[in-house]
Formats: C-alpha cells, structure tokens, sequence
C-alpha cells in the first residue's frame, strides 16, 4: 500500500485519516500529528482518555503552528500565508493547501463540489457537465440525475473520450495509472503518466508519479 | 466614448445597472500575489495577442493618459480610485465601443471579463461568457475537475463568476426595519446585499449592491435564475414602498421632491451626499409627479446618480479652495444636464 499523498509505499505504519492513508512524514506535514502517537503507548495509563482530550486540547496550538510551515512546493506560499490573505499563489496550492481550502469553501459556500461549464462550453450545457467531465476523464457513463430536464441535457459529442485517446498513443491510461504498482512502472511510463495526469488534471496522480519517479532519481527508499 | 449606462434599462426606477463579472487565470502562471514583474509582463504580452483589436480598444495601463482613466472610472470599467492606481504597469484594461463589454488583466485574477447594461438586463451573462468563452479557446485556461475554474482568491473558485445588481432602495431605506427584512431576503437565495459605500460621503446613501456569492454547487444558470427571482422581489418590494409612503404622506414628499429639483437645478455649490440625497427623493416620487412641471426622465435621474456615485476619488492631497471648487464643478455638471433634459422635454 502507499501514501496517497506522496505515493511512498508504507512499511511500518498505516494512517488512515477521513479515508485517506498517509505516510507517517505526510501525516506529519498535514498537522496529523496526534495519529502517530502508538495507541500500545495508552494501554498502561489508566486514564488515558483523559490525558488523550487533555493533551489534544494542549496540541491545538502547537497543531497550527505545525500547519503553517506547511509550504507550496511550486510557488513557496506558506499555509498561513493562504490563512492570512485568502488567496493562494499558484494551481499547485491546491494540491498542497486542499484540505485548508476545502475547509474555506464549505465555509463560504456550504459545497465544494463544482457544478458549472466546462471550458469552452457554454452555460446552457451546464446543468449535466459535473457527469461530463467525470465521463470525460475516467471513461465511465454515469447514470443522469433524475432532476435534471431532459431537454437541457447535451446532446454527446461525437469526441473519443480522452482516456481512449491516450491509449493510442501507446501510453497507460488514466484509469490504469489510477490502479497500478507505482513501483512495477518503468521510468519512460511515468513520465508519460505524468504529462497525461497534468493533461488531464488529475494532479494528484501527477504529484504521486512525480515523486515516486524523484524518488528514483535520487535513490531513495523507492528506488 | 458612448455611455452604456444611458440606454433605457428595463425596471431603471429601481436597477440601475447589472453587471457579470467571470475571471480567469491563466496555466503556467502564477497567480497574482505570486506573481513576478517579468512574468507579468509576459503574461500581459499573452492576454494582448488575443484580444480582438477589432472589438476592443485599451491597453496597459500604465500607458493610459489621466483623461481616459477619468473617463474609464466614470463608464464603471476602473473602480473610483482608479486615478490612484497601484502598478499600473502590472495591470492592462481592454472595452468596447460602448464600454458596456470589458476585460481587465491583472486586476485580483489574471483576467476579469465584465459584461455590464442598463437597467435590469440579465443578457449581460451571456455576453460576458461569450467573451470568456473566445479566451478559453485561445489560452489555456485553469480548470480543474473538483474546483471549475481556479482562482487565487478561493472564493471566486467554481464558476468564477459574480452577477451584480445595483439598486437604488429610497423608499425601502425609509421603511422601518425595510433593509434587515431585505438582507433577510436576499440571504433566502444565498446572495448577498451591501451598501454602495460602507464609508465616506456615500455611507448614507440609498444605493445597494445585490450580488452572488456561491460559485460552487450551483450551476450558472442556476445562479442567473436565482438572481432574477430575487431582483424581481426586489423591484417588486420597493414600489411597494414608494406607494406606501407616497399615500400615506403625499403632501410632504411632493414637497421635499420639488425642492430636492430646486438644490439640483439651481445649486450653485453641492457636496456628492447631498446631490445623491436629492437624487434620491426625485427618484422615489418621480412615478407620482402628475404636475408636468419637472421635466426629467429616469435616463437623466439615473445618469445623474452614476455620475455622482462614479465620480473619480479626488487625490488625497487637497489644495486650498479644492473642496468648494469640486461642488461648484459638480453643481454645474448637474445644472447643465437638468436643463438639458428640460429642453429635450420641452420639444
């Protein structure tokens, strides 16, 4: 298994936070720093759940100023830099700050989910272009929404989903890059996984080829 | 340069203007805050080359004589403190004939396409995306499944887009607990509503500006219908109000309406919060006005009220005298366009 954040494959420990699995050095950079503790550390203190509540209320500090170092690889903005103005300096941000701007989005809007156009389309398709895009990027015909008016919904183009596309030129496709053995991939696919994934704007998948392909080039534990 | 705003809106007793703003960044680009000088330039350089100059005249601007920009503040493509702009080298603006149609690049966003009209129009959608629309195809733009389209300020991420109305609510102002009921309403459609001018000369006036705030989770049509029901309750909740105040009080509002003409016509010095106090309560018996005496469209009350509310920030630092200058040119301008509006009415 690995870290869904940084692709490293997890030896010793799991950490599962909201569904995701993260590394002990992601989970630390995150702020998840009260996951690593070993519960086995709990087993001989009688009152551990309440120096567990006693400590976390005493880490909430320590758990912001742990966030703020957290910083955009591409553009150099901190966390806290984002916290303190509400803007972020490049894409990569949102890679790197997802969770904070989540958090901000739910907290503006109470959604985080987009629902609009699609680039170079107009608004009247924009009813149906969440399943679009979804269609578009992983090849799967999603079911239609009850709700939504037959006559508004788009007519499908006569254009070869971008996974097929892809395929032709030889290359894995995004879905296969999804499910693959980072570490059974040659060099050549993921660098090609890397350009089809920032293509298509998987980039996460994009961050995760990069840093297992970095990860061999400078022969670390992945190597 | 025509004016955009003195076309005959639709419901212009109430809106005065509706605007759509999309914005837009740019891949390979930082945004903004993040961005250097010499890739600012590029990235203006970028944005330049495909601009139809057929459409749109304009540029960097830095390279912007003080005039235009004056003209630019008074048209609502630069904001007031346009004349004071920050790095004007970083920023360029681009507008139509009419500059009803305008793209400003590095203003927040890479690039802000704003589609604006008289009155209430909600067409101003359309014309914007169409605009946005021609960019997309021309630049690569950045989009992302989960967010839509990226922005710096996270905020605008999703649709990127912002549909303004500005509305001018005397009657609903003067109405006991009227704006908090309305603040209420407008929440209802998850808008939002504030005024004109939080501080300064015009914190008391009674312009408002509605304006949407979700753009994500909704579709953009779904932000445009939402948007018409709420200015229609609007409109609808407002002329309520001037029947309500105009019946109940007629002889009284008569007269502060016959006098507020008075201050405009014949002023010789006015300051910005008294002309738009006048503006105000011309615009709020104006429908009631059965004497024929004051002769004066809604065009004319609502291109007065622009003018006024759009007037370029004066520069911080004032000369002796400026401050009776600046109501003595002001009191002109308005004198000359009432009685303007007195002649076309009289023929």
């Amino acid at each position: 298994m690995r870290c869904e954040r940084c692709g490293k494959e997890l030896t010793n420990r799991i950490i599962k936070i909201n569904g995701v699995t993260y590394c002990d050095n992601c989970a630390r950079l995150m702020g998840y720093d009260r996951y690593l503790r070993d519960p086995a550390d709990l087993m001989g203190n009688p009152f551990a759940p309440l120096d567990q509540i006693a400590s976390s209320l005493l880490q909430m500090n320590e758990l912001d100023f742990g966030n703020s170092t957290l910083k955009c690889p591409k553009c150099g903005m901190t966390l806290r830099e984002f916290e303190n103005e509400g803007r972020v300096g490049c894409i990569e941000c949102y890679n790197t700050f997802n969770d904070n701007i989540v958090r901000e989005m739910f907290k503006q809007q109470g959604n985080s989910e987009y629902a609009g156009r699609l680039p170079n389309q107009s608004a009247d398709t924009g009813a149906s272009s969440q399943p679009v895009i979804r269609e578009k990027l992983t090849g799967k015909v999603s079911e239609p929404a009850v709700s939504a008016p037959k006559a508004e919904a788009p007519e499908p183009k006569e254009e070869m989903p971008v996974e097929e596309k892809k395929t032709e030129r030889g290359s894995l496709t995004i879905d296969q890059l999804k499910k693959a053995d980072l570490g059974m991939l040659s060099d050549e696919d993921l660098e090609k996984g890397i350009k089809l994934a920032a293509e298509v704007e998987e980039y996460i998948l994009a961050s995760k080829l990069r840093d297992e392909l970095k990860g061999r080039k400078e022969g670390g534990i992945n190597g | 340069m025509a004016e955009w705003y003195m076309n005959e809106g639709k419901d212009n007793d109430v809106v005065l203007s509706t605007k759509a703003c999309i914005v837009r960044n740019i891949k390979g680009y930082n945004f903004l805050p993040r961005l250097d000088d010499k890739e600012c330039q590029s990235l203006l350089d970028t944005v330049d080359k495909v601009i139809d100059k057929d459409i749109y005249m304009g540029g960097c601007a830095a390279s912007m004589d003080k005039d235009t920009v004056i003209r630019l503040i008074r048209l609502q493509v630069l904001g007031r403190e346009g004349s004071q702009m920050v790095n004007p080298q970083r920023k360029a603006f681009y507008y139509n004939n009419d500059s009803s149609l305008s793209i400003a690049v590095g203003s927040g966003e890479h690039i802000t396409v704003r589609a604006q009209a008289a009155g209430h129009d909600i067409s101003v959608y359309k014309k914007a995306e169409k605009e946005a629309i021609e960019l997309e195809k021309k630049l690569d733009i950045a989009f992302s499944e989960n967010y839509g389209f990226l922005t710096s300020n996270v905020r605008l991420a999703g649709t990127g887009l912002k549909i303004l109305y500005t509305v001018a609510l005397p009657a609903i102002s003067k109405t006991e607990g009227g704006i908090a009921a309305l603040t209420q309403r407008v929440g209802q459609y998850e808008w939002t509503i504030y005024p004109f001018a939080e501080r300064g000369e015009l914190s008391e006036s009674n312009v408002y500006i509605i304006a949407s705030v979700n753009t994500l989770g909704v579709t953009e049509d779904e932000v445009l219908r939402r948007g018409e029901m709420l200015i229609t309750d609007v409109i609808k909740a407002e002329r309520a109000c001037r029947e309500e105040i105009v019946t109940s009080k007629k002889l009284q509002t008569e007269d502060i309406y016959g006098r507020s003409y008075g201050n405009l016509r014949y002023g010789s010095l006015i300051t910005r919060s008294e002309a738009i106090e006048a503006l105000e309560w011309l615009r709020l018996y104006h429908e009631y006005d059965d004497s024929g005496e004051i002769k004066c469209s809604w065009n004319t009350i609502n291109k007065l009220t622009m003018d006024i509310l759009w007037e370029p920030a004066a520069p911080n630092r004032k000369t002796p005298g400026s401050f009776t200058n600046s109501q003595k040119i002001r009191a002109q301008g308005i004198r000359t366009i009432l009685k303007g509006a007195e002649r076309n009415e009289n023929n």
